[in-house]
């Protein structure tokens, strides 16, 4: 098919009084990741569940691969794949036997769950229960129950929440091969580093509603200031200087201080994304 | 590779994972065993038979009192006919339901009935008296008898009646646990043949029948406690599966792992599905185990014993969905569990009471179950016999499954 593999136009959901999402829309198109960052409440796995078909949008129309989502269509469900911030897997079932049986749902014969595990370093686990594993172990196997269908559309919530740096940087590895691949991957996160490495675009939602949506960089130069922090040596101290890139002598200043025998660092000081957030928003991203 | 998806196939993969979730409770496949094992075992060592009759020790024997009452009665004018009459009758024989054992001693027989002795007929009816402290031997072919009461008569007694002579006392011996009803009739049993062998007629007439019977007599066609048990057996087994059953599904819930279902192919339905045929095939396949261990199933009713038990199943299936839906933890699904399975168990009591049952347990949902049940394995009850009870019973199946379904599926998509 051509055109977004995830497009959604105006969907809104509320639990009784609460708005939890008011009339957002996005698209995703195949092999793009958008990183849907938000704090905590912000409507993020409310959307997600949406998506997925947890639950029926209020309003507003939602395809998946140009299918509504409302329709509760197995052939939607036969080609998204779900990473949920819960661990919910079988806990008394090996890590194969798990795989196994969410292959057997899609009506995969002969699923390839050793070489999913291998993708996920947990090929040398694969027949050990998984209520001995790990807390990252468990993430793990979170995302390669995802992978089991070699899904079109894949929907990832925080799937590296409260794990190790070394563990982390294995699942953003993973992620990356599955859009490069062709997946479309909706990533919700509220970890700023983690959408900046791996999405093509950022959405940035609060309060139920999206209120930017481009890609990073693009959003840095909208939102930031473009300027350098230069550390210099003077004497038992050391000075910092901050020089804007915009204007007039600011590249003669930069090249005379590059030459200083005393120069230490010179950094960009481009605005992070959760400057951004807060300055969109007035609330920062771990709340 | 994918084939095509279809309903059964997820079904079956959801069942397939339901056998391998239960194999793997520790606790529930041992609440399984031992509950099979027990209810095996306790079947083996219930009492086949039922003794109808009373057992009731007297001394002198029979043909001393009567022997000593012969000179005196011909005396008073009987004749030899009447004599003879008196030599031939054996009460223990004529008497249905009653057992009279005859001591020579008033002393051993008030041993044996405080139980310092015991007491062993043979099959030819003699009498053999055991010192167990002593270390005396078990006698062989012989009947150990569990005596509690006794009466002792004067060895005159019958022609002390006779004669209408004034103060004779007969003694009415009784263990400590014979309830005091018994041993009132007992004295008022001496009584009454006193008066008729002093020749008077009782004031007050009986119908020919001696007792009418409301309900169904069953006098002589009493139950054995193992006939009784077999229902009820059948019945603990349907039971306990309710609590393995909604443990399943409770884990379900609280993992969330039926969230990770439901974003698959799979629908509500499958789920749902695959959650009552398991747990009607697990109780229904050890309600069949323990009615082949327990016997009862018979060419004329296994259609109709398997329809029961198929029923039965199906509802604690509904109970377990309902309970495994509103626990939100162990404990709360035990909590749940006991809420609905301590009044469902009353109606399998009735089954050792005998009687019609109370109206407040003739409404529980498991009454009309119990009762075919009952009817069928211990009654020959036929489908003709069975049918208004199992209408009730599928009323509160459709009742109870249909609010576990409800229940559930509410549950699965609130998560």
């Amino acid at each position: 098919m051509t055109g977004p593999a995830i497009q959604v136009e105006n969907i809104a959901y509320s639990y009784g009084d609460l708005q939890a999402v008011k009339g957002i829309s996005f698209d995703v198109q195949p092999g793009e990741i958008l990183g849907f960052l938000g704090p905590n409440g912000a409507g993020k796995s409310t959307t997600i569940k949406m998506l997925t078909g947890q639950m029926s949008p209020k309003s507003g129309v939602a395809r998946i691969l140009g299918r509504d989502i409302t329709k509760d269509d197995p052939e939607v469900q036969a080609q998204i794949g779900v990473c949920f911030e819960e661990k919910n897997l079988y806990l008394n079932m090996s890590a194969l036997e798990n795989l196994d049986f969410y292959a057997s749902l899609f009506g995969i014969k002969d699923p390839d769950s050793m070489e999913v595990l291998r993708r996920v370093g947990l090929a040398e686990r694969a027949k050990d229960r998984v209520h001995s594993f790990s807390k990252g172990m468990r993430q793990r196997m979170m995302i390669s129950r995802a992978f089991i269908n070699k899904p079109k559309v894949l929907f990832l919530d925080e799937p590296t929440d409260g794990l190790d740096p070394v563990t982390s940087a294995q699942i953003r590895a993973t992620i990356k091969e599955e859009a490069e691949r062709g997946a479309a991957v909706l990533l919700t996160t509220h970890d700023m580093f983690e959408a900046d490495e791996l999405s093509d675009r950022v959405a940035f939602i609060n309060d139920g509603e999206i209120v930017a949506l481009d890609t990073a960089d693009n959003l840095k130069l909208k939102y930031g200031t473009r300027s350098v922090k230069v550390r210099l040596r003077d004497g038992d101290s050391v000075r910092e200087e901050h020089i804007a890139l915009e204007g007039d002598g600011s590249s003669a200043r930069l090249a005379e201080l590059a030459a200083s025998p005393n120069l230490m660092t010179i950094h960009t000081e481009e605005a992070t994304l959760e400057n951004i957030f807060i300055e969109l928003t007035g609330r920062g991203l771990a709340g | 590779m994918s084939g095509p998806v279809t309903r059964a196939s997820i079904v079956g993969s959801l069942l397939k994972k339901e056998l391998k979730a239960y194999s793997r409770d520790k606790l529930y496949v041992f609440l399984t065993v031992l509950t099979l094992v027990a209810v095996t075992i306790l079947f083996q060592f219930l009492p086949a038979s039922v003794n109808e009759s009373i057992t009731l020790a007297v001394s002198p024997p029979i043909t001393t009192l009567v022997g000593d009452a012969k000179d005196t009665l011909k005396g008073m004018g009987a004749t030899d006919e009447q004599l003879a009459e008196l030599d031939n009758a054996d009460l223990a024989e004529q008497q249905e339901g009653l057992l009279l054992i005859e001591f020579d001693s008033e002393a051993d027989m008030t041993k044996v009935i405080e139980g310092t002795l015991e007491a062993w007929r043979t099959d030819d009816g003699e009498l053999i008296l055991r010192d167990k402290e002593a270390g005396e031997d078990e006698p062989e072919n012989a009947e150990k008898l569990g005596l509690d009461i006794g009466i002792a008569f004067p060895p005159t007694f019958i022609a002390d009646v006779a004669t209408k002579q004034q103060d004779i006392s007969v003694t009415v011996y009784s263990d400590a646990g014979v309830p005091v009803e018994i041993q009132s009739a007992m004295q008022s049993f001496v009584r009454e043949a006193a008066y008729q062998l002093a020749g008077e007629e009782l004031p007050v007439g009986m119908p020919d029948e001696e007792a009418i019977v409301l309900g169904q007599d069953r006098s002589g066609d009493q139950a054995a406690l193992r006939d009784k048990m077999r229902p009820m057996l059948i019945f603990m087994i349907l039971l306990m599966e309710t609590f393995s059953m909604s443990a399943l599904v409770s884990t379900e819930v609280l993992q969330r792992t039926v969230t990770a279902v439901l974003v698959t192919p799979a629908r509500i339905g499958d789920f749902l599905a695959a959650k009552t045929i398991f747990g009607t095939m697990l109780a229904l396949t050890q309600g069949l185990f323990v009615l082949l261990v327990v016997g009862g199933l018979t060419a004329q009713n296994w259609s109709l014993l398997l329809t029961v038990i198929f029923m039965g199943a199906v509802m604690f299936t509904g109970v377990a969905l309902l309970v495994g839906a509103a626990g939100k933890d162990f404990l709360g699904q035990l909590f749940y569990a006991m809420l609905f399975v301590i009044p469902m168990i009353i109606p399998s009591f009735s089954v050792l009471f005998p009687g019609t049952a109370a109206a407040w347990v003739r409404v529980i949902p498991t009454y009309p179950i119990i009762d075919v049940l009952v009817g069928t394995t211990i009654y020959n009850a036929t489908w003709a016999d069975s049918w208004t009870s199992l209408a009730y019973a599928a009323v509160w199946l459709v009742v109870l499954y249909g609010a576990g379904l409800f229940a559930l599926k509410r549950k699965v998509e609130s998560l």
